[in-house]
């Protein structure tokens, strides 16, 4: 896990709209990446600071700055996410048509749930898809 | 009961005339006020290209309407009606008058905080305001 976090800090798990790399179950060389990102303490957690056998020794801490996700939702004081906007929900989805999870996209809690329903509704009536096509 | 409010969209196949199209509004507003409802708002989105197909087809023509009534009756019907109509292939109606509700609340919660947040820093000794707070924000305020 130490060495694979290393490279990381050049790419950092930004916006919602390209996350397709780790999103495939398929690979599970690379499908270590999704738990070395959420596993060591959500939002702002503590870094691991030991385990890290390799790698440069020089940079006392974990040097990587991780970017603070906010909720595109309180930012914009969102009171409802209106499932009729299909270009809002739409950044939410993996090309695969998933739903990001917030640990992706760094939504709060109550806008997530706000934000599966309306994108539940709007694949009812096809305005986003439930799975790609092919 | 209270009334209640739902969004009603449905999908036209893509080769329907407009005049067919606006028959079937026609319908279902007779029928909305047959049975009590009325629709509050009609929009026609147009032509728009569906996410996934249906009925094979790629595009669909999209009406949006507002409905409110105080009993269910109402939505059953215009579901059946739109059931029964052949242009239509497809529709959804979602009950939206508890989201609405919500979405007044926070908005006005919002607005009293944000109302309330400049005089608490102009004049810090104000007993009588921070009090009903409680709920609100708990930082900077107090120290």
């Amino acid at each position: 896990m130490a060495e694979e976090n290393a490279p990381r800090p050049p790419a950092p798990p930004a916006a919602p709209s390209a996350p397709s790399g780790p999103s495939g179950h398929s690979g599970p060389p690379s499908g270590g990446g999704y738990q070395g990102r959420s596993g060591p303490g959500g939002p702002g957690g503590p870094r691991p600071q030991g385990g890290r056998p390799g790698g440069p020794a020089k940079r006392g801490k974990r040097s990587f700055i991780r970017k603070k996700k906010v909720c595109r939702f309180c930012v914009d004081k969102s009171d409802f996410i209106d499932y009729k906007k299909a270009e809002i929900l739409a950044p939410f989805l993996q090309e695969r048509g998933k739903i990001l999870p917030r640990r992706m996209t760094g939504t709060c809690a109550r806008h997530q749930r706000w934000l599966t329903v309306a994108i539940k509704r709007a694949q009812n009536i096809a305005l986003l898809p439930f799975a790609a096509e092919l | 009961m209270e009334e209640r409010q739902y969004d009603l969209i449905f999908i036209c196949r893509p080769d329907t005339p407009e005049p067919d199209v606006d028959k079937v509004i026609a319908t279902l507003e007779h029928a909305a006020t047959e049975k009590g409802g009325k629709i509050e708002k009609t929009e026609k989105w147009g032509r728009k290209r569906m996410a996934y197909r249906v009925q094979r087809l790629r595009e669909g023509f999209y009406v949006y309407m507002v409905v409110r009534s105080t009993h269910g009756e109402v939505v059953k019907e215009l579901e059946r009606r739109l059931k029964v109509a052949d242009a239509v292939m497809k529709y959804l109606t979602v009950r939206v008058d508890e989201e609405l509700k919500r979405q007044d609340k926070l908005k006005k919660h919002r607005e009293r905080r944000a109302a309330r947040r400049p005089r608490k820093t102009a004049v810090p000794a104000a007993p009588s305001a921070p009090v009903p707070a409680s709920g609100g924000e708990p930082a900077a305020a107090t120290s």
